[in-house]
């Protein structure tokens, strides 16, 4: 992996420009910004103050002392220091100036906790609706029949009342669930006679294992993650990106509202994206087929996962990437043999089939509930379900469109990485004229497995987008599976960008999302009783953020934000005033999912965008570089940057000139 | 009424005598970092909305509809309203928005109505009138000199595990008046004390706890408002202040007074303020002096039968030890300590006040009053009549204001903080409550204690000091342990009961059992059971094994509370002395100037 400091280019002579964003590189290599920044010549630093007007947030001086930096900031800032843009930053820089700057994690953790745990005191899935309950009681009567029956039974059991139809992973931790449970109350999991046993006592410990489960998966492969993928960035950043995750509303409302145990899934694909960037790529295949085996829905995100271990041996080339490729074959198979090795019991083929069978339901059709995807929303015009020529076609067409939407990304990963391979051997050939840096290819050589790929910057890009295609495109999507696209982008969003003047905007598009998406589960939360949930976690994690899109400097982002925001504003409004009419009951639900469905295909096709871009970051980086600068024209801050820095500056002065007089 | 002008007039001349505290201040728009508080604030209390209520929620929503729907005359004639005048104003006020909101919530028949839209709207406006305490925090740390560390102590109040268990879950509107009262404190900071006694007697007039506060203000207000610095008498100012103290009293109980139909009105009124039928102990004993006194008279009685065993004679009052085997329901007879009436905790209280009160009569400080009114409030909770745990508030905010004072001070703080909060524990039972309580407190404990230790810390000096620290310090561990205890109690002791069905025939072996059953849990080894099977033979036959089963059960089920009232009493008559000596012992220079 081609880090800054053994490029051949001294970094002091980094290029002013580049041919694309800074964001976009620093995104390429997951990595090292502060070097840059203390070598950073005056140029820079002068235009380092269009920054801190920017987003009134600058990084660069948190930790160490920047010189020329801190100077400059001080002194266009009119000798005051820069307003703090969010809660969370000034929270921090609080907890520092206190001296408490160690406590900033556990506390923010234990917040977290607090809060999940008092989102828990609302209501959840089909609470108090008898005979069926809901997802709350189909996770109890889990463990109720792990606890109580024979494995080989599992699958088998009254199929039509919450039949098990989770992978076998989930089945354990039921297993384990039940068991610990049932010794404190055998009354909660007794089989059949607990059916819909929803008193306080089972509810908080139902609710206590979500909990214990999030904070032994979720919460420290968030911690691990903004500490090892922001590694180059200020604690503070690592620290926003903590609270961020932690709070995510969409995640806290289905996981501890809602209930379900979603963050088990993403917590385990997260921390097989950490293994993947620390390069034990064998143990992050495992973790991830674990996280498949406790969630099927974690497949979508299968096609990023093989295209970055696949590139990976393409990248490796020689011997080691079929080494490679065996050794996580072989690791993937044998996870999903030893998952399924329980079931391999007589009557033989039914036991192993009937699971599978289970989890993948294509006889269930196209979709049930009303779900922000392209077939539901272009369900008002066309009536998929309806057509007598789209019957037998219809799963054969969501394939298609499945395919077709996630094969540009994974081709897309596929093809950086083996072009960053190649051009790797290109600068191994031209080594010989490069004195410095022949040393360094030489010791690339000798490191080949365990640095990450060069393509896992595009590994969060390419998560995202495949999942999203898949949730746009494919067969039976719950809304609830609008969790997985959120992770990586809110992940890619966890560390503001804006320190650079870039055009990537990734955390506004993420928040934007975030918002959009958890409204696209308002009808679900409504059913729940978790208004009141959903308003508050929205309203407090953008206010903890410094969200406000109003302020946002002009961008397509910035209208596109508006125009979805007041749309979100006014269906809310309308809900709670204008009751439907009657011959649309759900009226407002097909509205919901004709905002949101757009929106997410407009998400989608940014995510590509940027794919692309980063892909771009990566190969040009990789190439040999030369010293001579203007083969990279200075045109990163153009687009949307300059303009409004300079208005922005000029408002400041007229604003902090009325301040003055007004102090007089 | 000329006088109701009067607090106007003399407020200007306060502020005008007063220049260090500006009070235009005050009215400054909130900065990022206050609108932080009041959002992160707001967000704990309104996540809070769907926890467990108590009763006094629906007792709430009555005075809603009993002020809404009944005329005045009838508001104390009603079984429930046991506030003073200005509360049930207060009520009405709400109940007119009520009304509104929906019809239902002041219906009076509509008991025990809990729709989303009566929690909702009553939870909201504790939050809402809770803004007070917010506005008079502000006002605190704005006219501090020391910004930062009165900036913590705000914050801390403002997200205060004891309102967050009393008013946001159990619910009460303690931060309302809370705020009244650190709004008057801060008036007598500033040197306006004619409006600090009138903001007094408004808050008397909403809640009359408050008296137990009382004793303080009329010595400091006597002593710094009424007496010049000579110790010349000051008539004018005298009749001002108890004009304007006359006036509230009389805006708020007049219309009572005025109504003819029903006679002894006021008489209704205070039989329904005071009510001394009640016992000494509230059910669950406050962590108090009289906690300790009723644990030793247990300990003592369960002493006694071990002498006895040797053949010593003891005189034992039957209703006592049948008292103690009623566990904590019903009033408190003690079986082996002369009985206490309240007569004796009340002169016991002003015997205890008066000292501070001498204390506060040669340094009338503003300092030396706050101590003052936190010890004169904690002299109340220690020693009063059927105190309730609630009270302990009295003492923990005041406290919260000298808490930075100095690092005694702070480990005051910090024992009587934990010890009271830990005592409100109890209010909430249910198992996602007890949680959420568990951890917020601890949140607010480790961020609260660290950052102003921080500032005030100093090392233990001398022998006595470093060995008081380790035992305090342990002291303090201990309530890990009490936790585990009392989370994992009803577990143990569903566990073994089979056990104790089977030895249940006869009496003296079932004392045996729920002896050994309890041995590992402190002072408490033995409930007192084993000596209603030795001492019943004056009392009623004994009774059938299954009766004592069952008040066995109810005994045992009451050891928890028992405990944490007895170990968090230890902690809070600790840090009762402590501060005490820390105020008594502070000659001539007043606390930290």
């Amino acid at each position: 992996m081609p880090r800054r400091s053994e490029s051949p280019v001294p970094s002091s002579s980094r290029p002013r420009g580049l041919p694309l964003s800074e964001s976009a590189l620093r995104a390429a290599f997951g990595v090292e910004s502060r070097k840059s920044g203390k070598a950073r010549d005056p140029s820079i630093a002068s235009n380092s103050t269009f920054r801190s007007h920017f987003g009134s947030e600058t990084d660069y001086g948190d930790d160490h002392a920047h010189g020329a930096l801190s100077q400059t900031r001080t002194s266009t800032l009119y000798g005051r220091r820069p307003v703090e843009g969010s809660m969370a930053r000034r929270w921090i820089r609080w907890m520092g100036g206190m001296g408490l700057k160690d406590w900033v994690i556990p506390l923010s953790i234990a917040g977290a906790l607090w809060s999940r745990w008092s989102v828990g005191m609302g209501g959840y899935s089909g609470r108090g609706d008898s005979p069926t309950f809901g997802d709350y009681e189909a996770q109890r009567h889990w463990m109720e029949i792990t606890l109580h029956l024979p494995i080989r039974q599992w699958y088998f059991y009254d199929l039509p009342y919450w039949g098990l139809d989770y992978p076998p992973l989930t089945a354990y931790v039921s297993w384990v669930c039940g068991y610990v449970g049932s010794t404190i109350n055998p009354d909660w999991f007794m089989l059949s006679t607990s059916r819909g046993v929803e008193n306080p006592e089972s509810k908080s410990y139902l609710r206590f294992t979500v909990i214990v489960l999030d904070l032994l998966i979720y919460i420290p492969a968030v911690v691990f993650f903004c500490r090892r993928w922001w590694k180059s960035r200020s604690h503070r950043t690592q620290a926003i990106a903590v609270l961020m995750l932690l709070f995510q509303p969409s995640l806290i409302l289905i996981d501890h509202g809602h209930f379900q145990y979603n963050s088990v899934m993403l917590g385990l694909t997260l921390w097989s994206i950490n293994l993947f960037h620390m390069g034990y790529d064998v143990l992050g295949a495992i973790v991830f087929v674990l996280s498949m085996g406790f969630k099927q829905m974690a497949l979508y995100y299968a096609p990023a996962i093989f295209g970055y271990l696949f590139g990976k041996c393409l990248y490796l080339r020689d011997s080691r990437g079929i080494t490679l490729f065996a050794s996580l074959a072989a690791a993937g198979i044998s996870t999903v043999l030893l998952l399924f090795a329980p079931f391999l019991q007589t009557p033989f083929p039914e036991t192993i089939l009937q699971p599978i069978a289970r989890i993948f339901p294509f006889a269930r059709g196209l979709f049930e509930d009303k779900v922000a995807n392209f077939w539901c929303a272009s369900n008002v015009l066309v009536k998929w379900r309806e057509q007598e020529w789209a019957r037998g076609l219809l799963p054969i067409m969501a394939l298609c469109a499945t395919l077709g939407g996630i094969l540009p990304s994974t081709l897309h990963i596929l093809t950086v990485s083996w072009s960053s391979s190649s051009e790797r051997n290109g600068e191994k050939q031209s080594a010989s004229s490069q004195i410095q840096s022949s040393p360094e290819s030489s010791a690339r050589r000798l490191i080949p497995s365990s640095i990450p790929s060069p393509a896992i910057a595009l590994l969060p890009y390419a998560l995202f987008n495949s999942s999203l295609a898949f949730f746009m495109f494919s067969f039976q999507v719950h809304e609830k599976s609008i969790l997985l696209p959120l992770l990586p982008l809110t992940l890619l969003a966890s560390a503001r960008e804006d320190v650079s003047v870039s055009d990537a905007r990734t955390w506004e598009w993420g928040l934007l999302f975030n918002n959009v998406a958890t409204f696209s589960m308002w009808p679900l939360l409504q059913r729940d009783g978790q208004q009141l949930q959903y308003i508050l976690l929205i309203a407090f994690w953008n206010y903890l953020l410094g969200y406000n899109p109003v302020s946002m400097p002009k961008s397509f982002i910035k209208g596109f934000s508006l125009v979805v925001y007041g749309i979100i504003t006014m269906l809310h409004i309308g809900e709670c005033f204008v009751p439907p009419p009657s011959r649309y009951p759900d009226l407002y639900a097909v509205l919901n999912v004709l905002l949101c469905a757009p929106v997410f295909g407009v998400c989608w096709l940014w995510g590509m965008r940027r794919q692309v871009e980063v892909g771009w970051a990566i190969s040009s980086l990789g190439a040999p570089r030369h010293k001579d600068e203007r083969s990279f024209p200075a045109r990163t801050r153009t687009t949307s940057g300059l303009a409004p820095v300079e208005l922005r500056e000029e408002r400041e002065i007229s604003i902090s000139g009325l301040v003055l007089r007004r102090r007089q | 009424m000329s006088s109701t002008t009067s607090p106007l007039r003399v407020e200007r001349r306060g502020s005008s005598l007063n220049p260090a505290f500006p009070t235009k201040s005050t009215f400054r728009w909130l900065s990022p970092g206050e609108r932080d508080a009041l959002v992160l604030s707001t967000f704990i209390k309104v996540l809070l909305f769907p926890a467990y209520r108590s009763t006094d929620f629906e007792v709430h929503r009555n005075w809603l509809a009993i002020t809404y729907s009944l005329p005045m005359s009838k508001w104390y004639f009603d079984v429930s309203l046991d506030y003073p005048p200005f509360f049930a104003y207060f009520e009405f006020l709400l109940s007119l928005p009520a009304r509104i909101i929906d019809r239902r919530i002041v219906q009076l028949s509509n008991l025990n109505y809990d729709s989303m839209s009566v929690v909702v709207y009553q939870r909201s406006t504790v939050i809402l009138t809770e803004l007070v305490l917010g506005a008079a925090l502000l006002r605190f740390v704005r006219g501090s000199v020391d910004q930062s560390t009165a900036r913590v102590i705000a914050v801390s109040l403002f997200l205060h595990p004891g309102f967050l268990i009393v008013d946001h879950i159990h619910f009460q509107y303690n931060g309302f008046m809370f705020g009244i009262l650190l709004w008057s404190v801060l008036m007598a900071r500033e040197g306006r004390h004619l409006a600090s006694g009138v903001l007094f007697a408004i808050l008397l007039n909403f809640k009359h706890i408050y008296v137990y506060l009382a004793p303080a203000y009329f010595v400091y207000l006597l002593r710094v408002f009424c007496l010049s610095s000579t110790g010349a008498f000051l008539p004018a100012h005298f009749i001002s202040l108890a004009n304007s103290v006359v006036a509230v009293f009389v805006t708020s109980f007049g219309p009572f007074i005025l109504m003819k139909n029903d006679t002894g009105h006021i008489g209704q009124i205070f039989r329904r303020l005071f009510p001394f039928t009640r016992g000494l102990n509230h059910a669950y004993w406050a962590p108090n002096f009289w906690a300790l006194v009723t644990a030793l008279d247990r300990v003592l009685l369960k002493c006694t039968y071990h002498v006895r065993w040797k053949g010593l004679k003891v005189e034992l009052r039957v209703e006592g030890v049948v008292s103690t085997s009623r566990g904590l329901v019903g009033d408190t007879v003690f079986a082996v300590l002369p009985n206490i009436e309240p007569v004796h905790t009340f002169v016991l209280t002003l015997l205890c006040q008066g000292v501070f009160l001498a204390k506060l009569w040669t340094t009338p400080t503003y300092k030396s009053f706050l101590a003052a009114l936190t010890l004169c409030g904690w002299s109340s909770f220690m020693f009063g009549w059927h105190v309730h745990e609630k009270a302990i508030l009295l003492v923990l905010v005041p406290l919260s204001l000298v808490a930075a004072e100095s690092s005694a001070h702070m480990r005051t703080f910090m024992i009587a903080s934990v010890a009271g909060i830990f005592s409100l524990f109890p209010l909430l039972f249910t198992p996602s409550e007890s949680i959420a309580k568990v951890l917020y407190s601890l949140i607010w404990g480790s961020v609260v204690f660290v950052l102003i230790s921080k500032r005030v810390y100093e090392f233990p000096e001398g022998l006595l000091a470093a060995v008081l620290d380790r035992v305090e310090k342990a002291y303090l561990m201990g309530f890990t342990l009490l936790q585990l205890f009392v989370s994992l109690y009803p577990t143990i002791g569903s566990r073994s009961s089979p056990r104790e069905t089977l030895v249940s025939v006869a009496p003296q072996f079932l004392g045996m059992g729920s002896g050994a059953c309890s041995v590992p849990f402190g002072i408490f080894t033995q409930p007192e059971l084993d000596m209603l099977g030795d001492c019943t033979p004056p009392s009623p036959p004994s009774p059938p094994s299954s009766s004592v089963e069952t008040r066995k059960g109810g005994e045992m089920e009451f050891l928890p509370l028992m405990v944490t009232s007895v170990y968090c009493a230890v902690g809070l008559v600790w840090a009762f002395l402590r501060l005490s000596y820390l105020y008594l012992s502070h000659s001539r220079k007043p606390l930290v100037a």
